[in-house]
Parts: structure tokens; sequence; C-alpha cells
């Protein structure tokens, strides 16, 4: 059924492209080059634009440092996280009673904090990007209310192209490739700001070397 | 006959096509292009058999003759070629006087708190911005009023100013509201529709605000 | 419960003098597109070359549209590569048919939906309802609006028409929580609601912002979360999807995705920019076990085959709403149909029908406002103007109207005639005037003077001025 209504439409739109108006771009180029930049300026880009979302972050020297924020970070705090493997500067080692993506669901549910690395980040958005897979389970940067994402240095790209162009063969092999760009939030009722409304309304972010 | 008036007074000599009517974008914009195109060569026909620029008091009237006239024609290549080369000749009023003068001051004296308004036609359509301004500027005595979204649609658009009375009118009271607001004394556009509805509108609410097309305000300015 | 496809509309011009009357709206309106203008101008200010992004952004779109038949196929091809369903749907019967389907042969009881505006135009939630499913929307704003049985009025702030009293007495009257004028709070409740029935839900429906042809990547953009919610906890996903929404490469994406959250509310990115490859992979600890797409027609190709395609190029980011002054007049529920605003006043008469629909075009000034802000740089104004000749042609238009436009054409291309019939125009005109000003005329300048004035022509005309000025040098 689904095969005729293919034929079908198919055919409707190739008689269509024959007396379809549509403008030419003679002059116009196809493509744009994705803008980069060395680490420095990225770090510089990223940390800019993460303070106006809202996303506190902290720009750590050395791997101590940022296992101590972290620590700071999280205490207290019922965990979800990454796996531990998964997670850099071995800041797994800091949550080992944190819930883990294989827990059911309804004890991910409970998480406070929730703990993961990123596979990239985009300096120009101060967005975060994470891909599924085992170990790295979505529902860690959107179930818990607050977040902490732990970022290599040189991980950072300036531009999304950037990270299409470089990231195309991991993306390929995951599920699903998200781009975090700060806090969960809507302002549908008189325009109005709300934070967390199904993913954190707290993000933080910590930097390494 | 202030736009006469004013270019006279420039130094240009101003001839009138009797035989000319109507553009015949009341019949475009309503959607009857056949019958706006019956109108549209005759307008072509008198505007081709003259030399030299064409004025044209009025933005969407320009609109009409400087764009739309091509893609009107855009299947009869010979009254498309007259589109063109009328369209070349062709410059709306404070569009040609930007043209064509150095200094924008050119001796005119009024005293007045100008509001303006830039008409669709003359803004988006023929993409002339400062212009106009620049010629209030050069007016002594002038002064601009800021007027919140000035570049707003006033609300005419030609039939739709009577097929959609409702909007047509919620359009220009927002519009007016705002020039109340600005506390300017007049009201100055390039647009004879524009300036029919806002006029009119502005008698309606027993207003004292003036309006005028850009000519008037230099010719008033000149007679002093 | 959803509001179903109901009663007979009123007229246009009933609709849109209803909503110029509502002050209620006015303000509502006049803020929301007010802030969204000025976001949009700062966010494309600070994206460095925008004017050159919009340029080649619409060339990718423009690209696409010439061999969408070749694209299709593709994207058809990698989909399943990546063992995602595909699902062709002629038009909305099928479309709710294919779904329910799904539903159906996954036992599926309960469903979340994140928003989508191509299953409104097939009201697909009546027909999950009638096979006995449960659909909850997520969006806070669709969410709030199918609770009170209402429709979006906007594509980006579905319920810029509500007040925040009016919210929550929905939400008290309808969950049961304690009434709330406070928007955390009311947000709180949603997101407790919300988060219980993504956890419990069988099935997750969604739209689709883009596919990617090359890769056969799908990808959403929400702020809420709702989006990332419905398609990682349930076991099967469904994305609508408009057949168009398709660009040709990632690189296209990249713009597009430049252009669309700045255009819409002043974001660089929207919060969660989603792209799926597939279903969950062997290892992946959560995902669904089915990803399906179902590509919509629904008039669509009809479209394209006419003068209006470029329209298909649309990415729905709702800059053209915030920037026309006729939409601040009257709101998004006087365009009557799924889509409001300059983009409804094209699509609804392209894919329901242009005589019928022909007021929606002609509720323009055309003032060329949207053409302006639109990130792909459609030209609303001349599809306008076309849709207002085709549906002439279709249904034509009253009487009065046209024996006017022939009148109009006769005297306006024989000078003598004009002369006389400008002549007697102005006489007519004196007559009904008092003290310089016509309060009153009658039939269609009747419209003219029912909220503004007319100035009484002057005893001479400019070319007889300008005769005597000759004469006199």
């Amino acid at each position: 059924m689904s095969a005729d209504a293919r034929t079908a439409i198919l055919a409707r739109i190739r008689a269509a492209q024959r007396t379809a108006y549509i403008p030419d771009m003679k002059d116009t180029p196809r493509t744009l080059e994705p803008q980069t930049a060395s680490v420095e300026e990225s770090l510089a880009r990223f940390t800019k634009e993460l303070e106006l979302l809202g996303v506190a972050s902290h720009v750590e020297a050395t791997p101590d440092a940022v296992r101590a924020r972290v620590k700071e970070l999280i205490a207290g705090k019922r965990v979800l996280a990454w796996d531990a493997e998964h997670l850099p500067y071995d800041v797994g080692s800091l949550a080992k009673d944190a819930i883990l993506g294989r827990d059911d669901r309804d004890t991910q549910a409970g998480a406070e904090i929730g703990l993961s690395g990123v596979h990239g980040a985009i300096a120009e958005t101060g967005s975060l990007v994470v891909r599924s897979g085992k170990g790295t389970s979505r529902t860690v940067t959107l179930l818990p209310p607050e977040l902490v994402a732990v970022v290599g240095r040189e991980q950072l790209c300036f531009s999304m192209g950037e990270l299409f162009q470089k990231q195309e063969k991991a993306m390929a092999g995951a599920a699903c490739t998200i781009a975090i760009t700060g806090p969960s939030r809507t302002a549908d009722i008189e325009l109005q700001l709300t934070l967390g409304v199904h993913g954190p309304g707290k993000v933080t972010v910590v930097v390494g070397p | 006959m202030a736009v006469v008036r004013v270019l006279e007074k420039l130094g240009i000599e101003v001839e009138v096509p009797l035989a000319q009517t109507c553009c015949g974008q009341p019949a475009y914009n309503a959607g009857f292009h056949g019958d706006a195109r019956v109108v549209a060569r005759h307008t072509l026909d008198v505007l081709g058999a003259t030399t030299g620029p064409i004025v044209i008091p009025s933005g969407s009237c320009g609109d009409m003759v400087i764009h739309q006239y091509e893609v009107l024609f855009h299947d009869e290549p010979a009254y498309l070629e007259k589109a063109h080369a009328v369209s070349q000749r062709s410059r709306e009023f404070s569009q040609f006087l930007r043209e064509i003068l150095d200094n924008t001051d050119i001796g005119a004296k009024v005293a007045a708190k100008v509001a303006y308004h830039p008409s669709c036609h003359l803004l988006r359509g023929l993409g002339v911005r400062g212009a106009p301004t620049e010629m209030l500027r050069g007016v002594q005595g002038v002064e601009l009023a800021e007027a919140k979204d000035q570049d707003e649609c006033c609300g005419f658009g030609g039939l739709f100013s009577v097929k959609n009375p409702e909007i047509s009118g919620d359009m220009m009271g927002r519009k007016l509201a705002n020039v109340e607001a600005s506390g300017a004394d007049r009201l100055v556009s390039c647009d004879l529709g524009c300036l029919m509805h806002l006029g009119g509108g502005l008698n309606r609410r027993g207003s004292k605000i003036k309006v005028q097309h850009l000519a008037q305000v230099l010719d008033e300015g000149l007679s002093k | 419960m959803s509001a179903a496809p109901d009663a007979p509309l009123p007229p246009f011009a009933e609709r849109a003098r209803a909503a110029v009357k509502n002050e209620k709206l006015h303000i509502a309106l006049g803020r929301a597109t007010d802030a969204l203008g000025s976001r949009r101008s700062t966010a494309l200010g600070s994206l460095p070359n925008s004017d050159l992004v919009r340029d080649v952004a619409r060339k990718a779109k423009m690209d696409m549209l010439h061999d969408l038949a070749g694209h299709l196929e593709r994207f058809e091809e990698r989909l399943k590569a990546n063992g995602v369903h595909v699902h062709w749907a002629e038009n909305s019967a099928q479309l709710n048919q294919i779904v329910v389907d799904i539903g159906r042969k996954n036992g599926v009881k309960r469903i979340v939906k994140g928003k989508s505006m191509a299953s409104e135009e097939t009201h697909l939630n009546v027909a999950l309802e009638g096979a006995g499913m449960t659909v909850v929307e997520t969006d806070l704003g669709e969410y709030i609006v199918q609770l009170a049985k209402d429709r979006p009025s906007h594509i980006i702030l579905p319920i810029i028409h509500m007040t925040r009293e009016e919210i929550g007495k929905v939400m008290h009257e309808q969950i049961h929580v304690p009434y709330s004028d406070d928007t955390q709070t009311l947000a709180g409740y949603a997101r407790v609601r919300l988060r219980e029935e993504f956890l419990r839900a069988d099935m997750g429906i969604t739209g689709t912002n883009f596919g990617v042809v090359e890769n056969g990547t799908l990808c959403i953009v929400t702020n809420e979360g709702n989006g990332r919610m419905s398609s990682t906890m349930p076991r099967v996903h469904v994305m609508i999807m408009g057949m168009e929404r398709i660009v040709p490469t990632m690189h296209d994406l990249d713009l597009a995705l430049k252009l669309l959250a700045r255009s819409a509310t002043g974001q660089k990115l929207t919060v969660y920019t989603t792209m799926f490859r597939g279903p969950r992979r062997p290892d992946d600890e959560d995902g669904p076990q089915e990803l399906h797409v179902v590509l919509l027609d629904n008039g669509r190709a009809n479209l394209l085959g006419g003068e209006n395609a470029e329209i298909l190029g649309c990415i729905r980011c709702g800059a053209c709403l915030n920037a026309c002054p006729v939409y601040k007049s009257i709101g998004g529920h006087a365009y009557g149909d799924t889509y409001p605003g300059p983009i409804g006043s094209i699509l609804t008469p392209e894919l329901r029908g242009k005589g019928e629909w022909k007021d929606l075009p002609g509720a323009s000034s055309l003032c060329g406002a949207c053409r302006d802000v639109c990130p792909v740089r459609l030209d609303i104004p001349r599809m306008l103007l076309v849709l207002r000749n085709e549906g002439n042609k279709e249904k034509p238009a009253q009487l009065e109207l046209r024996l006017g436009m022939k009148v109009f054409r006769t005297i306006a291309s024989r000078p003598g005639l004009y002369k006389t019939a400008a002549a007697l125009g102005r006489f007519g005109l004196r007559l009904l005037s008092k003290n310089g000003w016509v309060k009153w005329a009658p039939g269609l300048a009747g419209g003219w003077t029912q909220v503004r004035d007319l100035k009484a022509p002057a005893k001479k005309t400019f070319q007889q001025l300008f005769r005597e000025r000759k004469a006199k040098a």
C-alpha cells in the first residue's frame, strides 16, 4: 500500500518538476567553508558563549583540578553518570556509586545530577555534543534536573560545520548525536522564561587541559 | 504640482505626457493580471514615446513601473523590452533628487517637527531608504521625529484598504498612535496612497497633524 | 481529547473583524512580535556574513527542489540502510492510517507527541484516539492547547494568545492542580505530569525539522527537551515529515540550523538539536527499537508544479509572522487552518484550495516585511499575487469588483475616457463631501469611509494646472 503511494507520489513529483517555477541563483556559491580557529580562540569563545547561555563554566589547568572541581559539584547528590571508562580525567573514580545507564529507568529518574563527558563541543554556540552508545546513555544528559559535563580542550571545534566534517564517521556509527546548547527552557507562557522543563535546568561545564 | 514647481526651481524642464492614465497596479495587485496588462501596455506606449529621465511622484507607482512591469510582461517579448527601457529611465521623486543633487539643502526653510513614513513600495520595493529623510534634513528648520516601528506598513495596500477595512483600519490606528506619540506636527511620505489613507485617518481622529508629500514640504520651503 | 476538524468556519471577514476588536489578543501579539522581532535582528546581526549564509541556504533548498524526486529516492535508500522504516503517504487519510497501523502492530496504548505541524494538517491525534490510543502533546504550548481543546495560534509560540490566568484556569480544570498564575509553577505542573507520560509511553511521535539526503540523518530541534524524551524513552519512534523538508548535505543542515533558531527566537541554536541516524544500536542502553519516518505529500507535489514552488523551501521559523502587520492585527486563529501568518496565506490555498481560501492571500497590503526577514528569502509578496490571480480564476471575485476591473481597464487605456470618468468621479465625491471631506461613500468605496475620511478632490486636476502653467510661461 505504501509502495503504491510511493510510486504515485514520485510520479507526481517528476511531473511537477517539469513545470515548476524555481528561481535561479546562478551567482550564489553552493557552499561556504566552515569557520575554524585555534584551540585558544575556541576556548575563549566557548566560555563566552556559555556565560551568555547562563551555563557556569570552570576552566581547569590540570586533571587533579578537574577532579577537585567535579567532586565539589556533585557532592551530596545522587549521580547518574556515563560509565567510568568514557569519562575523561578519571572523573569516574569520583562517582563509583553512581546510577548508570543500564540501571532501571525509575532508578535513573531518581537521580539529582547527571555527570557526563562529551564527544565534542562547539565554541561558536557554546554547545556540548554527545552521542548515544554503550556507556554513554542519552538519559544522563536528559533526565536529572542538573548536569555536569566534562570537556577536554582538544575536543573543541569552532563551528558545527567543522564538527560535522571531523566527526562524520563517528556520527555514522551512533544512533543519534545531540548538540546541547544551554539549559532546558521554555517561554511559551507569556514569553516568560522558565528553565528546566524536561531536560536539566542547571548545566555546569568543566573544561580540562 | 508641488513636484513640478520644485523640479523647475532646480532648473529642470518638466514635461507631462497628457495621454497617461494609470500604471495599472490596482488591477495587478487585485489578481486581475489580464486587465492590468491592458492598462500597463497603454502606459508603456505613452512613456516609451518620451526621452530622458522619468520622475514618478509615488513609491508604489514607481515600484510598479520600475520592477513589476518586467514581471507582468515576462512572457511578452515586445513589451518586456519596452518595460525594461522605461524602467532604466525611471526614478521615484526623492530617488531622483538624491541622484542629481550634491547638496540636499536646496534652500528650503520650514519650521516643523516631521514624522517620516516610508512607504513599503519605496522602502522595500525600490530600496530607497535614506533619500527622503536626507532631503528632509536638508530643509532648514525641520526636526525629524522618531516614531516607534517607523518601517511598519500603514495599512493602505491599495484595494486592501477597502476590501479589508477592519485590518487596514487597525494597522492605520497603530501607525497613527506611534506618529502622535512621537510629538510630530507633520506627517510626510512619498506615496499618495499612504498619504490619502493616513490623512483620512488623522482627520477622522480630529488630529491637528498636517499631512504632506515630500514635494509639498520642499515647495512650501522654497516659496518663502 | 483533541479538537476535531470541526464546525464550519465563519467567513474570513468575520474572523478578522472579531480578532481586530480583541484587545487582550492585541496586547499579547504586540508583546510577542516586538520581542521576537528584535531578538531576531540581534541574532542575525551577530552572525558573520548573514546575507551570504541566507543566499546559500536558499540555493541549497532551491537545488533540492529541482530534483525533489531524485533526492527523496536517495534519502530513502540511506534511511533504509540505517535501519529506518520508510513510509509514503499521499494524503491525510493515508498518513493517519500508517501511524495507527504502526501503533496497532506494536500494541501501543500510550503515545507522547513532540511538535509536528504536518500531523496537525492531517488531524492525526483524532485518528489515534479513534483507534483507542491516548496521545499527549508534550511541547508545553501544544500541551496546554490540547488541554484547552483549542488550536495553536503561532508556529513557534502556540499559546501566545493566552494569558497566564487563562492557562492556570485550564490546568486547574483539566488536570486538577491547584490554580496558579505563576509561570514557573505552571511549567512545573507540566514537567511533573509529562515526565510520567514520557516514562510510561509505548510510542513517541515527533515532527522533523530537516532530513539530510546524503546520509539519512533526521534532525529535530526543541528547547524544552520534550523531543529528546519522546524519542528516547518509548520503544517505537515515528517521525512525521513533509516530504519537502530535506536538504542535500550535512553542510546544508549546518546552514539551516544557523538560520533557524536565530530567525525564530533569537537564539544561536535551539537548546536540543538531535540528529538521528537510526534506531538504537545493539549495545545502546536506551533509544527506540524501531524508528519510522512517514513522508507526507498532501498537495505538496502539486504545489511544486506551479509558480509558487519555492514556498517548499520554508524552514518553519515563524519570522514572517513576527514581522507581519496583518498578523499583528488579527493573530493566528483568524487564518483558519494549520499554518498562520504569511506562510499560511500561501500554504493553505495551495494545499487546500485556491478558490475556497482566496481571502487569505487577499488579506495583505503586500508590504514585503516578511520577505525581508525570511531566512531563505522566500518572495512571499510575489506568491500572494500569483494566488490572487489564480484564486480569481477558480472562484470569481464579487461582481462589483469584476465589473469594476473591466471598467478600469477600458477607461485607463483610453485617455479621453479616463479624463471624463475622472471628472465624473471628482464631481460625485464633491457632492458627498462636507468641509472638504467625504465621511461616507457607497458600495466598495464604503470600505474606505468605514475607518477613515476621504479628502474631497481639488477643483482642478493636476494636468489642467500644468497646462495653465505652461500657457502662462
